[in-house]
């Protein structure tokens, strides 16, 4: 029989030896296993190798019938128009600010948050466990028009620091709700130990425990950082000067702004907004699977 | 040199308790929930029940008024009617087209690691570029997904994917189900990990097919986690604002106003505060609602593994 089985070939050592080796036949329903990946990575993926190649097609083979799949010829002046008809620029800029420090705060106060939560037990800490599922389930949506008045109270409109502080409170619950499983699995003899040998508990929690939650505080600057370069509704809202605007409005202001479409620009600009992202999730891959292997083995 | 210290009861270097460590070190991220969720929430609650004048800051209180309002204004009940079909194809859809993606990178085929990586791909695109693209692809004149119908002689005229207003709610649930599947994949692969292999066998020794395998082990066995994820692809998806409204801006003809689109719209655009923050709440009861019958059907989904 063919039946593909989950976990056949990382079974439970010794289980293996115990079954008789199965033959695996290349059948008709192998072979519709592969079209159907085929397909599904076209699917997931074409959109994204079209936003690339039309980035460097010149507009006369874009809007040809039929278009040019591959640029015949390869050119750059999107990416020049980009930055002259729009503040491009100044986007850019204020994203990095913004997801940079949104990401160090979240992650460092989401850090400390997680470590008392779930180290100590005082009952202001459960407090503050429920209110971190409870910000977790408010829908932006719904606090968008107080936040925008506070924020208008405190005379912080078109100020990048709305923005980063905003994005700090609305990510530190998920910050949270990593961090603390991280910290869960982390056993308290080494904290201890540390203490015994003179560290004071902060110092134990920032030399001993810190070191071993890297791979947790890596995700959650990840996504954090992703979750702050792509926000779009807030910004959109409290952001209306063209030079506090960040990427995503910037990108949706250009949409509406060049009325009959240059695709190959606003393509341009897709391309710069993507790439920092993958090339994070690339990096922070390799990071993470080696963060695993340096834990507190060595000991 | 200090000798041995019980690390409980000791006084540290900078003379701070347990517990004032403990204080000092959730305060910050107590304080930024409680100023932006806890505050917020409760202001909106409390302006549904008033009418305020944007400009000069006026409240008049309206009691119930502005939540009868909601339940009888015809575009309201209409974006609730889009919303409903906004979120029960979108988790629908990603639920069943997940679950195959993830039965399929689960069945030990060449390349997992690659596979894998770029079946990731959509989740991580931002919103804009998201949208930005498949205004491009689904672009009634030059977009590609209409010229390669066209060249292949499936269609004759060009599908106006989102200029009309019976096709731009299931293109807008296409486009944010191909960001989102991914997701699902993710959370459903792992779990499918677990499921114990000596299942399988016992199932092929009772001459159990694919399909009844699936049914009586394979599905039972991921339906905690698929109603977990199902909850959380709900709530994200009925408070999705970014990707509907970058695609279509709530048009054509308010074709794709869902209930998020038409809070901003009544708070922004039209200056009723109070409108919107009922409307709001009302949304999130709804939520609550609906998140209670999930983690109702988890628990016993939970129970019958046990």
């Amino acid at each position: 029989m063919n039946f593909e089985r989950p976990g056949d070939e990382a079974g439970p050592g010794g289980s293996r030896l115990a079954r008789p080796r199965r033959v695996r036949r290349f059948g008709p329903f192998r072979a519709g296993q592969y079209v159907l990946l085929a397909l599904v990575l076209a699917v997931a993926d074409l959109p994204l190798l079209w936003i690339v190649l039309t980035a460097f097609k010149a507009d006369q083979e874009i809007v040809a019938f039929p278009p040019t799949i591959i640029p015949e010829q390869f050119t750059l002046e999107n990416f020049q128009n980009l930055f002259l008809i729009s503040p491009f620029g100044a986007y850019l800029t204020n994203s990095l600010i913004v997801a940079v420090t949104t990401t160090a705060l979240t992650v460092v106060l989401g850090m400390f948050a997680a470590y008392s939560l779930t180290r100590f037990r005082f009952r202001f800490l459960r407090g503050v466990g429920e209110l971190s599922l409870f910000a977790y389930m408010v829908p932006p949506i719904l606090v968008l028009v107080p936040i925008a008045q506070i924020l208008v109270g405190l005379k912080l409109s078109n100020n990048l620091v709305a923005l980063i502080v905003l994005y700090t409170a609305t990510l530190l619950p998920f910050a949270l709700w990593v961090l603390r499983s991280y910290f869960h699995g982390i056993t308290v003899e080494l904290e201890q130990a540390a203490m015994v040998d003179g560290c004071t508990r902060f110092g134990a929690f920032i030399r001993v425990v810190v070191p071993q939650a890297v791979p947790g505080l890596i995700s959650t600057a990840v996504f954090t950082f992703n979750a702050a370069w792509s926000e779009y509704l807030f910004a959109s809202t409290l952001m209306t000067t063209p030079t506090s605007l960040t990427l995503s409005p910037g990108l949706a202001l250009l949409l509406d702004q060049t009325g009959v479409y240059s695709w190959g620009v606003l393509m341009a600009g897709s391309v710069i907004v993507v790439v920092p992202v993958v090339a994070l999730f690339i990096i922070a891959q390799k990071q993470l699977v080696g963060g695993l292997g340096a834990g507190a083995v060595k000991g | 040199m200090t000798a041995i210290r019980k690390p409980r009861s000791s006084p540290f270097a900078r003379g701070l308790s347990d517990r004032q460590l403990a204080f000092m070190l959730v305060l910050p991220a107590a304080i930024l929930l409680l100023v932006f969720a806890v505050y917020p929430f409760v202001v909106a609650a409390f302006d549904s029940l008033f009418k305020i004048n944007l400009l000069t800051r006026d409240r008049s209180f309206l009691g119930i008024d502005n939540y009868v309002h909601v339940v009888t204004t015809p575009a309201i009940q209409q974006a609730f009617v889009r919303s409903v079909i906004w979120t029960a194809a979108n988790v629908s859809i990603q639920l069943t087209i997940g679950v195959a993606i993830a039965l399929l990178l689960n069945a030990k085929l060449r390349g997992q690691t690659l596979i894998r990586g770029l079946v990731l791909f959509p989740y991580m695109v931002p919103a804009v570029v998201v949208a930005l693209v498949f205004r491009f692809l689904f672009n009634d004149l030059t977009g590609l997904v209409n010229v390669l119908l066209l060249q292949s002689g499936l269609i004759e005229k060009p599908i106006s994917f989102l200029s009309s207003p019976a096709t731009v709610l299931w293109t807008l649930i296409v486009v944010n189900s191909w960001k989102y599947v991914p997701f699902m994949v993710i959370v459903i692969l792992a779990r499918l990990q677990t499921v114990p292999a000596e299942l399988y066998d016992a199932a092929a020794v009772d001459g159990a097919g694919r399909t009844l395998s699936f049914r009586h082990i394979t599905l039972p066995w991921i339906m905690p986690v698929l109603l977990v994820a199902s909850l959380l692809r709900t709530i994200w998806a009925a408070y999705d604002f970014d990707i509907p409204y970058l695609l279509a801006f709530g048009g054509p003809l308010s074709a794709s106003t869902t209930l998020p689109i038409q809070i901003r719209t009544l708070a922004f655009g039209q200056a009723q505060i109070g409108l919107a923050s009922a409307l709001a709440v009302c949304v999130a009861i709804l939520l609550v609602v609906a998140g209670y019958l999930y983690l109702r059907a988890y628990r016993r989904s939970e129970e019958r593994m046990a």
